[in-house]
């Protein structure tokens, strides 16, 4: 068998160990991985715990934006009802897209991997702990804030996807659109500290053994979503920061009258907004193969060919956007491209469809409440699907745009893709995490309410869309024969809402949260999540030969329980997981991981308190808000990256690994990486939007400045990636008590900053102003972009700075200096493209 | 970063085709030349794919893992091959 890393594969035979273990080996790793009491609870990092708040909180939105759409039916169930002002009924209807889309789905997706992954994967948690509870609590903090603007009348009204103008100062004047913009922006930095989060979990805290080929189909499903988000939510991050600063500062991007272009916006908004169904879809899909196998007891139909079917979903997706523009003009050529990609993203999730019909029709199905869901979520989603196909043509869908065929064709694809599988994931996993598993006979209830409910409430919406009524109107006049449909889809809104309310019912008597006397494999699913787990997840950490290993080795629970696999203790006295390679998940080394801390709360506190205060205008407030969350930030990171005296350490049945690495092979080095894909990302959409103004409204441009300028900037900024490579590079030779890395790093900072400062004045004294038309305004998004970096690089420097001054950089390499060399490196190389594509293109003319 | 693109060539093949041919139209809207750019690009992916598919049709003679990494990857480059073709048409019908 062949290596990824030099680990010899034959001695996974020394699995499972032989023999008695030591005694008092399990209280030790009960004791190191102990549960938080009373307030201790608001520190906890633990994945099982962050999880848990996360799926419920995520639950919370769900219900919350419920609400509001019970309250819109009943304004539309009879022409010219009163029960919502039209102003309002704005509000209501952007907020329960907008909660749904960025509060509910994707955090919901992204609350069950942080629930379930480290135990399918049989990691002792996620490599990141406090990443996750930092991701937890800005989400939850920020998103509570953000909905309570519905409260005192300040909640966006500009629709879930805010075009300009209608969301530019001109028509929207209030502060509504800026609680969107800035919150939204905000809760997607929080989504993308949980993709990083997934990524490196699937990629390198999987069981020795695990190769990519029997890797849980919903561990595939993870990495894909979590590549997508860092592809994908870029995009809108950038634009809500680019209509925020045109909103705050008059920078006219969006503004067709100044050199913008409103449609700049919707290029940027469904590049994110279109991967962004299937970012909902594909960790739905994968949570249904592995309850589908589950019910049938049989194994997956067509598991490669699933694993396929994600990896082309995430490729193809990114090629749809503009399906959402055929109505705006764009050239005959180009709408073809995207209309053609739309039909052809239907492709994978046929095959998805397929396979999940093959497996029930080669197993032995039990009508449980999991499949109820199952069946009723496939159903549902293929009709969603259909009418999406008809949607990818483009004379349909230049009839059918913006009407309700629309609402019910997206809410077909959302609940029957998301929505139902993620029921059928409560109900499969919940004797996982509750000493009690739901009801089965109020299960089938709900399931037939909300089924119903589901059908009746939409598949009406279908025609009252072919007879002209147009989305988002508020009420309609009699006479236009709307009234019956819209009355039939009110009252199946109710009755999707009594099933929800039902389920609320279950889960109050039933669910009963517990870490170590959970119901346990009711379903008799056969993967590592159904071993006996701890706080610590299982007491040792086993080798995997196949995709069910559950059913494949009916003693594995035992042995397991009585460690004699991996890491069958705490071998450093600390909180620790396996780090496998990413291909094979060979074992690589011991990864310590912090433990509880009040600062990722803290610190998603101060930031949530920065972005919302931001809004409504309170600067200095704002400011110190900023502050404290970057202190309370370093503060969380000043505990880790430590050496722990033993070097190697035995993993179980003599197997030695070392308790700290550095270089490519690294967790933190792959965070790094990914971070810097996402910041990549960022500045790649902002030259497009630099393209796109330039090729829409050239006679706005003007001459850049001399290109000789060009020296002292790129000078500035390559000294500053070669003084940080420097530095690297004497930490390996100097011992750190001479000063010289940390030295050298604040001297990369400088020098990086020179170039930014030479950069930024070069365009002032040449006269062009962010104001002035949309060629300043994304000159200058450039450099906001890449201010906040060198912002960072300084911050980075005085940080690393200290740390030397604590003898915490360690010789002859160290994981905290090598990300900051990498982001220095990646700074200049932003700052020098950027500088070159504003003085070359188009250049002197 | 080897074995990544070695798994996901036929994706990657048709992301560069999907991209390049977008570019192509909007550089060049309603213009001959933009359907010409579009064919060519089209014949040089599809030639990619080929390429991709007569490599990968040969079992590596490597363990399972290597051999699911070889049917995953040329399974995708088959997608692949007719993603770029159905994605090239409108140059040849519009």
């Amino acid at each position: 068998m062949s290596s990824e890393t030099g680990f010899d594969p034959a001695l996974y035979d020394r699995f499972p160990t032989k023999g008695e273990r030591p005694a008092g080996e399990l209280k030790q790793l009960e004791d190191i991985w102990c549960k938080p009491k009373g307030w201790e609870l608001l520190t906890a990092v633990n994945n099982n715990y962050i999880g848990f708040f996360y799926v419920a909180t995520a639950f919370a939105f769900f219900l919350l934006a419920g609400v509001l759409a019970l309250v819109m039916r009943v304004q539309l169930a009879l022409p010219l009802m009163g029960v919502l002002p039209q102003e309002t009924y704005n509000q209501f209807f952007t907020m329960h897209g907008t909660v749904m889309m960025f509060l509910f789905a994707v955090p919901a997706m992204e609350a069950m991997a942080v629930l379930l992954l480290p135990q399918m994967l049989a990691a002792r948690d996620l490599p990141f702990p406090r990443l996750s509870a930092y991701a937890f609590w800005a989400y939850a903090v920020g998103g509570l804030c953000f909905f309570a603007s519905l409260f005192v009348g300040l909640a966006p009204d500009g629709g879930w996807f805010m075009y300009p103008p209608y969301t530019s100062t001109t028509y929207s004047p209030g502060i509504n659109a800026d609680f969107w913009l800035l919150g939204i922006g905000f809760i997607e930095i929080s989504a993308i500290a949980g993709a990083i989060e997934i990524i490196v979990g699937a990629l390198r805290t999987r069981a020795p053994g695990m190769t990519l080929a029997k890797m849980p189909i919903y561990a595939w499903a993870m990495l894909v979503f979590g590549v997508m988000i860092i592809i994908g939510f870029p995009s809108v991050i950038l634009c809500t920061l680019l209509l925020e600063l045109e909103r705050a500062f008059n920078w006219p991007f969006f503004d067709a009258t100044r050199g913008g272009d409103p449609l700049l916006w919707q290029h940027l908004f469904w590049f994110f907004g279109h991967p962004e169904v299937y970012i909902i879809f594909l960790p739905a899909s994968g949570l249904v193969s592995m309850v589908i196998a589950a019910v049938n007891r049989t194994p997956l139909v067509g598991h490669n060919l699933i694993v396929l079917a994600f990896l082309a979903t995430g490729f193809i997706s990114f090629g749809v956007w503009s399906h959402h523009m055929f109505t705006t003009g764009m050239p005959t050529l180009s709408v073809s491209f995207f209309s053609a990609a739309s039909m052809a993203v239907s492709v994978p999730a046929g095959i998805q469809v397929f396979s999940w019909i093959a497996t029930f029709a080669m197993g032995r199905a039990r009508y449980n409440t999991p499949t109820l869901f199952l069946l009723g979520g496939l159903i549902t989603f293929v009709i969603g699907g259909l009418t999406g196909v008809m949607v990818a043509m483009v004379p349909f869908d230049w009839q059918a745009h913006d009407s309700y065929f629309i609402v019910a064709h997206l809410h077909y694809v959302l609940i029957g893709g998301m929505v139902f599988p993620f029921f059928a994931a409560l109900y499969y996993w919940t004797p996982m995490t509750s000493s009690r598993a739901l009801s089965e006979r109020l299960g089938k209830w709900i399931f037939w309410l909300m089924f119903a409910g589901m059908q009746v409430t939409f598949l009406p919406m279908h025609l009252t869309g072919f007879m002209g009524m147009p989305r988002r109107v508020y009420t309609y006049l009699p006479g236009r024969d709307w009234d019956l449909l819209n009355m039939i889809s009110t009252v199946g809104a109710f009755l999707f809402g009594a099933g929800v309310l039902l389920f609320l019912i279950d889960c109050a008597r039933n669910m009963r949260f517990t870490t170590d006397n959970d119901a346990g494999n009711v379903y008799r699913g056969g993967t590592l999540e159904w071993l006996p787990t701890g706080l610590y997840s299982t007491r040792s950490i086993p080798v995997v030969k196949s995709r069910y290993p559950l059913w494949d080795d009916p003693d594995l629970p035992k042995d397991v329980e009585e460690g004699r696999y991996f890491l069958p203790n705490s071998a450093t006295g600390l909180r620790e997981t396996i780090v496998t390679s990413p291909l094979r998940a060979e074992p690589q080394y011991v990864q310590i991981m912090p433990g509880p801390s009040p600062w990722p709360l803290l610190a998603a506190i101060f930031t949530a308190g920065f972005f919302m205060i931001l809004t409504i205008q309170a600067y200095y407030t704002a400011f110190a808000n900023g502050v404290l969350a970057i202190a309370c930030i370093l503060r969380w990171m000043w505990d880790t990256d430590r050496l722990v005296p033993d070097k190697k350490v035995d993993v179980g049945a003599g197997i030695m690994l070392p308790t700290y690495r550095t270089g490519p092979g690294t967790h933190g080095w792959w965070a790094m990486i990914i971070l810097l894909i996402v910041v990549g990302m960022i500045f790649t959409m902002s030259v497009f939007g630099y393209f796109y103004l330039y090729g829409i409204h050239p006679q706005f441009w003007i001459k850049p400045p001399d290109v000789t300028w060009l020296v002292p900037i790129l000078l500035g900024h390559g000294g500053g990636a070669g003084l940080a490579i420097l530095a690297r590079y004497m930490l390996a030779r100097e011992n750190t008590e001479l000063w010289t890395p940390g030295v050298l790093i604040c001297c990369a900072a400088a020098s990086l900053l020179f170039g930014f400062g030479v950069d930024c004045w070069n365009w002032t004294a040449h006269g062009l102003w962010p104001t002035a038309s949309g060629q300043g305004a994304i000159v200058y998004a450039f450099q906001s972009l890449q201010g906040i970096l060198v912002f960072i690089c300084v911050l980075m420097a005085g940080y690393l700075s200290a740390r030397n001054s604590r003898a915490l950089i360690v010789c002859p390499r160290n994981n905290t200096m090598d990300l900051v060399v990498m982001f220095m490196c990646y700074t200049a190389v932003e700052g020098i493209a950027a500088a070159l594509i504003a003085r070359l293109f188009p250049g002197p003319f | 970063m080897r074995a990544w693109a070695y798994m996901l060539g036929g994706l990657i093949v048709w992301t560069v085709h999907f991209f390049a041919i977008y570019i192509a139209a909007s550089v060049f809207p309603g213009l001959p030349l933009g359907h010409v750019l579009t064919l060519l690009i089209t014949l040089a992916c599809l030639a990619a794919d080929a390429w991709l598919i007569v490599r990968l049709r040969v079992p590596s003679g490597g363990d399972d893992f290597r051999e699911w990494m070889r049917k995953l990857a040329l399974v995708g480059a088959g997608i692949s091959a007719i993603s770029v073709l159905w994605q090239g048409l409108p140059a040849l019908i519009v």
